[in-house]
């Protein structure tokens, strides 16, 4: 019965009280006096979003600091240790390092090709069915994505069917099957490649949109003084799409930093692929060590904290621009 | 209170939705049963073919008592119940055991009833009597929480068994199956045909990964260096690079060489377990032998259903490693475990226990029954299994499982290691004491 209670408060409760807030709230207000009125009111609107983002991310965001000082339960005081553990403990070094080489190759492929791809597009009359057949992986959430290239990696012995495209390919030209998700030369690139093919048509998207954004008339008059197309590329549409690019590439950052699920899919982490946030997954569910845990997300916080800063601040900018 | 209570409030937030739309969809019977003696509440782990089998063994009692039973499988069902004890929320009246780390904190608090409460002294001396010894009586004669016995009482009843580390093969390509090798080196000095392998494996298991060479190492060391080494292991007081352990992964690496494997490491890395063993039954084959538990049949019928017990497909039970220690035979099991002392839990439990019971678990197949009374199998295969264990001088349970958690997915991230590149094995020994060390003190 209690349950049946809980399913109809869920259901029913919550959007009635909502309303009642809105509606009482507002008469409320409107019996107070009118200097009062402007002045309440804002908070009035405000309030829920804020005791909502306050509960369900500032207060958890605190609490995660202080666990991350606790022991495996979370009843003891331990220190610094699970920090110490972070930067000392092979298996975590190791996710460490990955994520570095998610940081790198990962944000400067997707940022790269995005940009390459949006200043090429914009020549061609083709450009909206590529751009399309570009972006379509973006939709893609990354669980599928990443069962898509299982396939497109899958392993079988030489000699057997390959079922994996891309061994199927070699074996045509009689290369030996490459176990790519196995060997520690090809699996991180394997991951990061997945990532950039959901990641790039996003970025190719949004760099196009401020390449249209630049008047044809300044590359126009560029030309007639007599620039050629690299030069107008290198001296007037780089500078001017920059500050996009900019965002763009710390959003590439942000999304390397907390990648979790195209390494969960596809190794879970084994053969020294996991990244931070594989590692903070492992800790609480698989090890149980709320703790640690706690600390490898504080890290991850930690890092990922300059970027919202930088990011913010351009948006700003661009704002002010306008 | 903190990050972890809110993921927990929401998990129960979805499970308590979940079921009230469910129950709201049945027509809105009643789902808690305190002191009822004409319903009960079951959580199970399993689903599909398990779950069949289970609702089979539970219709005649339903139909005999009155009773209704209402299941529920749950697949993390120890961590709900752990919830739901942190939380102060109901429990099932019958649910499945707690994790190694509950086990005493929930005897000693009351939270599992043991079998000496809730069984009539008749019902519990027959099933103590009649139940596989080493699953009711610790090995040492202390105190055994590997088997949830705490304080001399039992919480956990065994109704299902498994025999671990059984070799499949295909008796069209091993013709020996009636004289199977008596050791393991008689096994490896096995000579396969032209382009066949000894063996095939798969560890692809996502997360878990490394679990079927897990319970490979679990047999090589009970059967090489014996039960108290074994389970020293378990508890943390054998250390990863000792001799012991250290050769026991030596022997793993002669079952999982590159050279004697199908497809070598790489193949063995990338197939997933349930998969690992089509290549015993291809022409022509890729190899002889898989070792995995009874469960594995259910694959092998997966991929044929009409495959024979028998003449399509056999297994034999581990061969020996050291003589001495043959008595030692690696099992795991399913067991169920009372919250709630009802009188229709009481009546439903002595029926698990029952040999007619598990009659019909063991019918419906991929299973062997925990007591020692059932003896009517339905193929070869699991009547040889069910005499590999009725023989066991100790039966031990799995050292993967039983370990904590942090130590359980460093040794199967040895394993993938190990298997990739046997060179490393001090390296991957010497890390895996660091995990110990860690472990087992925080």
């Amino acid at each position: 019965m209690e349950k049946v209670i809980t399913a109809v408060g869920a259901t029913v409760l919550i959007p009635v009280f909502v309303l009642g807030y809105i509606v009482l709230g507002e008469k409320l207000i409107e019996r107070l006096s009118g200097r009062l009125q402007g002045f309440v009111r804002p908070y009035f609107w405000t309030a829920p979003a804020i005791i909502f983002a306050g509960a369900i991310m500032v207060v958890p965001t605190i609490l995660t600091a202080i666990n991350s000082f606790q022991s495996r339960d979370l009843s003891k005081w331990v220190g610094f240790a699970n920090y110490k553990y972070f930067f000392t403990f092979p298996d975590t070094l190791i996710s460490l390092r990955n994520s570095i080489y998610w940081l790198i190759f990962f944000t400067f492929f997707a940022v790269g090709f995005g940009l390459l791809l949006a200043i090429l597009l914009d020549r061609v009359r083709y450009e909206n069915w590529a751009k399309i057949a570009i972006f379509l992986p973006y939709p893609i959430s990354a669980v599928a994505a990443s069962i898509i290239w299982k396939f497109m990696f899958d392993y079988k012995p030489a000699g057997a069917v390959q079922t994996g495209t891309l061994n199927a390919v070699l074996g045509t030209v009689g290369i030996q099957p490459i176990a790519w998700l196995v060997n520690s030369t090809t699996n991180n690139p394997a991951l990061i490649f997945i990532g950039i093919w959901t990641q790039v048509g996003f970025a190719m998207v949004i760099i196009s949109a401020s390449l249209k954004g630049i008047s044809p008339e300044l590359l126009e008059a560029a030309r007639i003084d007599g620039a050629n197309e690299f030069a107008v590329i290198r001296t007037i549409v780089t500078p001017l799409l920059w500050p996009t690019v900019t965002v763009v590439g710390t959003t590439m950052i942000i999304y390397a930093l907390k990648q979790f699920d195209i390494v969960y899919v596809l190794t879970s982490g084994a053969y020294d692929t996991s990244t931070i946030a594989n590692q903070m997954f492992l800790q609480l569910t698989s090890s149980g060590h709320l703790g640690r845990a706690a600390a490898v997300g504080v890290v991850l916080f930690l890092a990922i904290v300059p970027l919202l800063i930088i990011n913010v601040r351009r948006f700003q900018q661009q704002e002010e621009m306008r | 209170m903190d990050l972890f209570a809110g993921r927990r409030f929401l998990r129960s937030l979805t499970v308590g939705l979940t079921t009230a739309v469910l129950l709201v969809s049945c027509g809105g019977s009643s789902s808690t049963s305190s002191g009822s003696s004409t319903d009960l509440t079951v959580w199970v782990a399993w689903g599909g073919q398990e779950l069949k089998a289970f609702k089979d063994v539970v219709k005649p009692f339903e139909s005999k008592n009155g009773i209704t039973v209402h299941i529920t499988t749950t697949r993390s069902g120890d961590l709900q119940e752990a919830d739901n004890v942190a939380a102060g929320t109901s429990l099932p009246d019958v649910g499945v055991v707690p994790s190694q780390d509950k086990v005493k904190d929930w005897a000693t608090k009351g939270i599992m009833k043991p079998m000496e409460t809730y069984m009539s002294g008749d019902a519990l001396n027959a099933y103590l009597k009649n139940t596989y010894e080493s699953l009711t009586k610790p090995l040492n004669g202390d105190t055994d929480t590997k088997i949830f016995v705490v304080g001399g009482k039992h919480y956990s009843a065994w109704v299902k068994t498994q025999l671990k580390g059984m070799f499949w093969y295909n008796p069209k390509v091993f013709t020996q199956g009636s004289n199977p090798p008596k050791t393991l080196d008689d096994l490896l000095a096995i000579q396969p045909p032209a382009g066949t392998k000894l063996f095939c494996q798969g560890l692809s298991s996502g997360d878990a990964s490394g679990w079927p060479a897990v319970d490979m190492i679990d047999n090589i060391v009970m059967k090489q260096s014996g039960e108290t080494v074994y389970n020293n292991w378990i508890d943390g007081k054998q250390k990863w690079s000792s001799p012991e352990i250290k050769s026991a992964y030596q022997t793993l690496g002669k079952l999982l060489s590159n050279n004697n494997t199908y497809g070598g490491s790489n193949n063995v890395l990338s197939t997933a377990f349930s998969e690992a063993q089509r290549p015993l039954f291809t022409t022509p084959p890729g190899c002889m032998f898989l070792e995995q538990a009874t469960f594995e049949e259910n694959f092998i019928i997966q991929d044929n259903a009409s495959a024979k017990a028998g003449t399509d497909y056999d297994a034999f039970a581990h061969p020996s490693i050291n003589s001495q220690y043959d008595g030692n035979v690696n099992w795991f099991g399913d067991s169920m475990v009372v919250f709630n002392d009802t009188p229709a839990v009481r009546k439903f439990m002595e029926y698990v226990t029952s040999a007619d019971a598990q009659q019909i678990w063991v019918n419906d197949g991929g299973t062997l029954a925990a007591l020692k009374t059932v003896t009517n199998y339905p193929d070869p295969i699991l009547k040889k299994a069910a005499q590999a264990i009725a023989g066991a001088k100790h039966l031990l349970v799995t050292a993967g499982d039983f370990m904590p958690a942090d130590m359980q997915h460093a040794f199967r991230a040895s394993m993938l290691d190990y298997v990739k590149d046997p060179s490393k094995l001090d390296s991957i020994l010497a890390h895996l004491d660091q995990v110990q060390s860690a472990a087992y003190s925080s």
